[in-house]
């Protein structure tokens, strides 16, 4: 029995308690079955169990103070939306996929491969929606409901079962995730403004898979928002997950008679002085998708070959040196080639490089860049390079990790990334459904950044909005300044957006 | 160019952690060059191994930990195994004659806490069963060496911490059942 005063004293402290105490006995009524629902559905520790139940009660008082009636707030909320996830618990383990490997082999304290992939909405955030959306959605992504783990001779990631929170940006896009403790995720989900973003450990996912789960949360938040249809969409979130979605899909692939290795010249740097924050700005460039693609098509070029043309001729105005060569990397999606439901990672990489001599005009690059790209960024030079990763996997499968771990950090950190100036990475055109796209200003995509590499570049397009992003790793304006200038001077109308220069 | 601010305003950041780590670890690196030369200086017993390894404890456990699984197993078994190893090189390095006994006694109390550890929270340690089972076989291999080598009256502790590490590999299966099986699984794939 809770005396009159202790009942007083939780109605004062409680926000919802407080509103439970103002409903008649009937709503009172549902709203306990509801909660004996969920409580049906849950068999997380206290603490957790407390903290999701925390944000029913949370998206509840949003919803009544939005004006909403209880009934459909809890239609909305219902928590067969939870599925059996919280219910059950934890069988699921995966090894990492060939790709994935080498992250946490390599990451050092303060240096860690994360990206982060974000949606602009036409709305502020609502947090409590966000934080359900989160909540319903984890289920149908159980290799991103994980935390890594270290084996005798790999790591691998070993389900999570917990409440996966958002949080509000306060921090450095892309900074490092702590991996470290018992439970703790490889990825974030933060909000800010009208933005919601996703930043993930690469051993989780690739730029594709990690676009998926960022439209499946959206689709999810708006359909809480009321903004989305009620039967299932995009992806089936009361689906139970397929095999497919979360396999090695690198293993399905035939090897190659001949492997191609990983190693190349040095490439040459931009200079500036490297920041001790990493990155020390993201900046995106915000133009017209058909603008881009018209300034590409006069210089008779696809929109990668041209862009790939600039950041060369933007590349060569960072730096004084005069000779070597420049590389930048291009991320190569797997998928294109051997269609995939993966949700892991599933891409390898090219690179197209070019003597410092050679950069001058666009018009002079063009040509030689899609050769480049067609040949190395081809099928069968994918499938060398599979093989290679392959073969340099299958050689290290019986050291243990605690031999491969130091050796593989002193490699990646003599060879890192010296091989590439720059990188640029293009997600495509994102498809939404109408109602999605209603509701979706823009998408951004930002790389986290590498060791030496005084810049990474990525582009996603939705809509007719192309966003290209830049993660600067030094102070010195020059590579993004040009840039802009060449992109003017092509009819390109670009707004810049970004972060403000996080150095001292 | 202009550019309109669309991510939240940090300031200045503050990085005193990040420098007071970078000034210890350069500290511990003046040390570890230092003690080995005053010890060949001043001669005497090798005492700078000693210090030496007490410079790694201090970087490993306390200025930088471990990036995966910084878990309380982990941490207690690391610090357990190196305060063993302490015990063993002062034994050989500066006074002889006890660790046979003193180590396997800190082994065995070890055992003992780590399974106090794990069967607490056992929900979530089984996550973190790699470290424990490295230091069950760790022990049980040390006692099975141990028990041939050294004179009987010796021999206590050492049969105390085989006894212990079997019983407690014993009780993580009987705990865990299939799940311990599985747990196996994930730690030595090779995949």
């Amino acid at each position: 029995m809770i005396s009159g005063s202790e009942r007083m004293k939780t109605a004062i402290g409680d926000p919802f308690e407080e509103y439970m105490e103002s409903l008649p006995a009937g709503d009172r009524a549902v709203l306990a079955d509801f909660f004996l629902d969920f409580d049906s559905r849950c068999i997380l520790a206290k603490a957790e169990k407390r903290k999701l139940r925390g944000d029913f009660e949370k998206a509840v008082l949003y919803y009544v103070n939005s004006g909403l009636s209880l009934d459909r707030a809890l239609e909305l909320l219902d928590p067969v939306n939870l599925g059996g996830f919280y219910a059950r618990p934890a069988a699921l383990w995966f090894p990492l996929d060939d790709a994935a490997k080498i992250y946490p082999l390599s990451m050092k304290p303060g240096s860690m491969s994360v990206f982060r992939l974000s949606v602009y909405l036409r709305e502020p955030v609502a947090p409590e929606l966000l934080q359900m959306a989160l909540d319903f959605t984890i289920r149908r992504f159980p290799s991103f409901a994980t935390t890594l783990k270290k084996g005798f001779f790999w790591h691998y990631l070993d389900t999570a079962k917990r409440r996966f929170q958002v949080s509000e940006e306060a921090d450095i896009p892309c900074r490092p995730l702590k991996v470290s403790k018992s439970g703790s995720p490889a990825f974030r989900v933060l909000y800010w403004n009208r933005r919601i973003s996703v930043e993930f450990f690469h051993v989780l996912t690739d730029g594709s898979g990690g676009m998926l789960f960022l439209k499946a949360l959206t689709g999810e938040y708006l359909r809480l928002k009321g903004l989305g249809p009620e039967e299932p969409h995009l992806w089936d979130l009361g689906e139970n997950p397929d095999r497919e979605e979360f396999e090695n899909a690198f293993a399905r692939i035939e090897q190659s008679p001949s492997s191609s290795g990983f190693m190349d010249r040095a490439a040459l740097q931009m200079d500036g002085r490297l920041s001790r924050n990493r990155p020390c700005r993201v900046l995106h460039f915000k133009m017209e998708a058909s603008q881009l693609r018209q300034a590409a098509k006069s210089h008779a070029a696809t929109v990668t070959v041209y862009l790939l043309a600039l950041m060369f001729i933007a590349g060569k105005a960072a730096t004084d040196e005069l000779e070597g060569e420049q590389s930048i990397q291009v991320p190569v999606n797997m998928r294109k080639f051997y269609p995939s439901k993966t949700v892991r990672n599933f891409s390898l990489y090219c690179g197209v490089r070019l003597p410092v001599d050679m950069i001058t005009y666009i018009d002079s690059m063009t040509e030689e860049i899609s050769r480049q790209l067609e040949s190395k960024g081809s099928k069968e030079a994918m499938n060398r390079m599979l093989t290679g990763t392959e073969r340099l996997v299958n050689s290290l499968r019986f050291v243990p990790l605690a031999v491969k771990q130091p050796v593989a950090r002193l490699i990646y950190g003599f060879l890192g990334d010296k091989i590439f100036t720059n990188t640029l990475s293009n997600l495509g055109a994102v498809q939404l459904p109408d109602w999605m796209a209603r509701e979706i200003e823009a998408m951004d995509f930002v790389l986290g950044t590498a060791i030496s590499n005084r810049a990474g570049c990525s582009l996603v397009t939705v809509k007719d909005t192309a966003m290209l992003s830049i993660a600067k790793l030094t102070a010195d304006p020059s590579f993004e300044e040009k840039l802009y200038e060449l992109l003017s001077r092509d009819g390109v109308e670009v707004k810049v957006e970004g972060s403000e220069l996080y150095e001292g | 160019m202009k550019v309109e601010i669309t991510y939240p305003k940090l300031g200045r950041r503050r990085r005193v952690k990040g420098k007071l780590i970078k000034a210890a670890g350069w500290t511990l690196l003046l040390a570890a060059f230092v003690c080995p030369v005053v010890n060949l200086a001043v001669g005497g017993k090798a005492w700078s191994l000693i210090a030496l390894l007490g410079l790694y404890m201090l970087w490993t456990l306390v200025l930088s930990p471990d990036l995966v699984e910084y878990n309380r197993i982990s941490q207690f078994i690391k610090l357990l195994l190196s305060s063993c190893l302490m015990l063993a090189l002062i034994e050989l390095l500066i006074v002889p004659g006890w660790a046979a006994v003193v180590v396997p006694i800190v082994g065995f109390g070890g055992l003992i806490v780590c399974a106090a550890l794990f069967f607490s929270d056992m929900e979530r340690q089984r996550q973190n069963m790699l470290p424990m089972l490295s230091l069950i076989f760790l022990s049980a291999l040390g006692s099975a060496a141990g028990l041939l080598w050294l004179k009987p009256e010796i021999r206590w502790p050492l049969a105390v911490m085989g006894l212990l590490s079997l019983a407690l590999l014993i009780a993580c299966a009987a705990a865990l059942g299939r799940g311990f099986l599985i747990e196996f699984q994930k730690r030595f794939h090779i995949k």
